[in-house]
């Protein structure tokens, strides 16, 4: 037998080796994806009294009684918008300035503050009409002057809107003076609303209402 | 002579031909051995291994897909004529799956924390919060391989990207010169500079230093706790586009062959969720924060 035939043997072999083996590779794989949707079975509970289908509606109608009845606030804080919404039908939408997310620390190294806006389901938990911001400590470090002793040097006035709505550990969503900023990641943790916007989520939220932010 | 130069001929062709005989009968062995039932029973069995007792106790439903046909297989036997039951059990099954999915929605529906829901036919990825959507992406394409993941409430333990967002520091002191004077002050005096003193036009001209969804990355992947690899991408940019295809290319031959000639291991179970906007994928690294629990459906 003569080289070229030689090597075309070998080459026919090789090429049919590799054709085979991504062949079969290839089935394996379609068998695998397809393992996905079969891989596990479900069998009926033996005790269960109800048919499968009257236990998903049950299950399903137990789930929707989960959910926010009236009215609620989502804010989304990637885009930076709100939609005040009432029996799940949006009656307002609007936008927002949530957390900046960057990092402030005490000169002297023992503290530090995360401006993030919490993630989560909240309560408002207040409701307050021409608030003052009584200043933290971070808002003086951050200006780098000195943190005041009394009380009354923390207090500032006129600069939260008409109104704010707490919502736990300080956090808010109230008024802002800079407006042209609504719609990006500036604030500290708080949620800052054009006035109009504000006036209509303050009017339509009560104590207890739940507030959605992610 | 011409006879036996044909002779000869003829032997060589018999030679040559043999070797193509040969593989056509072993390819011929190894697509049956591949297609007959044991060898699924095999893998099916070994997947349903890793399940624990106290596990497919704790869900009750939770049941290996080859245990029912073995279980059947010999009152079939015993029974001679065989019934036909394929076409109401399959719809009992979809029944079944979907009461399995929402048993585990519920129980994250009853924790205030947002979950996710990545709906594989549907090819949507939803954030929910008692049960209703907050948010949802829609994935151009949806590629999942390996090891299939049970219907169960997972986590994710880690997020990875090359270039991970970095969270700015503020130096203080620093925002003194360029807020505004006390008076007007706003509520939370933000390190951002004044909107006046930095405006260029319109709002989304601002330059702030904040983490904004823009820094999020639009390729990274998500590692959930029961072993799932899920890489989002998104198309932005030629290198962006050159490493999706790099990557197109080894999910359709690499994978495929190492998971056939490592068939004895179990495959890791990967998924590759593609977007055409990248603000999509980065909404996804936005809001799925660490620990977040969520389920991957597959109606």
């Amino acid at each position: 037998m003569k080289l070229w035939k030689l090597l075309i043997v070998v080459f026919s072999l090789l090429y049919i080796s590799v054709v085979l083996i991504l062949a079969l590779a290839w089935i394996n794989n379609l068998k695998l994806t397809a393992e996905w949707k079969t891989a596990y079975n479900f069998q009926l509970d033996p005790k269960a009294k109800i048919s499968p289908e009257a236990q998903n509606a049950a299950l399903k109608q137990k789930i929707q009684g989960l959910q926010p009845k009236g009215v609620y606030i989502m804010v989304d804080s990637a885009e930076n918008k709100y939609y005040l919404k009432n029996n799940g039908q949006t009656i307002r939408e609007g936008l927002v300035s949530t957390g900046s997310g960057v990092i402030l620390v005490d000169p002297t190294g023992k503290r530090s503050w995360v401006f993030d806006t919490p993630k989560g389901e909240f309560f408002v938990k207040s409701k307050i009409q021409n608030p003052y911001w009584v200043k933290p400590d971070w808002a003086f470090i951050e200006e780098g002057e000195p943190i005041p002793k009394k009380m009354e040097d923390r207090i500032e006035g006129g600069v939260l809107g008409d109104y704010a709505l707490g919502f736990g550990n300080g956090y808010f969503i109230h008024g802002t003076l800079y407006t042209r900023l609504l719609g990006r990641n500036v604030t500290h943790g708080c949620v800052r609303m054009a006035d109009k916007d504000l006036e209509e989520v303050f009017k339509a939220a009560r104590i207890g209402t739940r507030i959605y932010i992610y | 002579m011409f006879r036996r130069q044909k002779e000869r001929g003829r032997e060589r062709q018999k030679v040559m031909s043999l070797p193509f005989v040969l593989m056509i009968f072993l390819s011929a062995i190894l697509i049956l051995s591949l297609l007959s039932p044991a060898y699924t029973q095999t893998k099916t069995v070994k997947a349903v291994k890793k399940e624990t007792p106290s596990q497919q106790k704790k869900s009750g439903q939770l049941l290996p897909a080859k245990k029912v046909t073995t279980e059947k297989v010999p009152a079939q036997k015993a029974s001679g004529p065989q019934p036909k039951v394929e076409s109401k059990p399959a719809v009992n099954q979809a029944i079944l799956k979907e009461n399995k999915f929402l048993e585990e929605e519920l129980s994250l529906a009853k924790n205030p924390q947002y979950y996710f829901v990545i709906n594989l036919k549907d090819k949507k990825i939803e954030l929910r919060a008692r049960g209703m959507v907050l948010k949802s992406w829609t994935a151009s394409r949806i590629r999942y391989s390996g090891k299939p993941v049970p219907l169960k409430v997972t986590t994710l333990a880690q997020k990875s990207a090359l270039n991970p967002p970095k969270r700015k520091m503020i130096k203080p002191g620093e925002t003194q010169e360029s807020t505004a004077p006390t008076a007007t002050k706003p509520a939370e005096p933000t390190k951002n500079k004044e909107p006046d003193s930095t405006a260029t036009g319109t709002t989304d001209t601002f330059e702030v230093e904040a983490l904004e969804i823009t820094d999020m990355p639009g390729s990274y992947e998500l590692i959930l706790d029961n072993g799932l690899q899920i890489s989002v991408r998104s198309k932005a940019g030629s290198k962006e586009k050159m490493k999706q295809n790099r990557e197109l290319i080894l999910w359709y031959a690499w994978l495929p062959i190492k998971n056939f000639l490592f068939r004895k291991k179990e495959p890791k179970p990967r998924m590759i969720l593609y977007f055409e906007n990248p603000r999509d994928a980065q909404g996804i690294y936005w809001a799925f924060i660490d620990g977040i629990k969520g389920i991957i459906w597959l109606p």
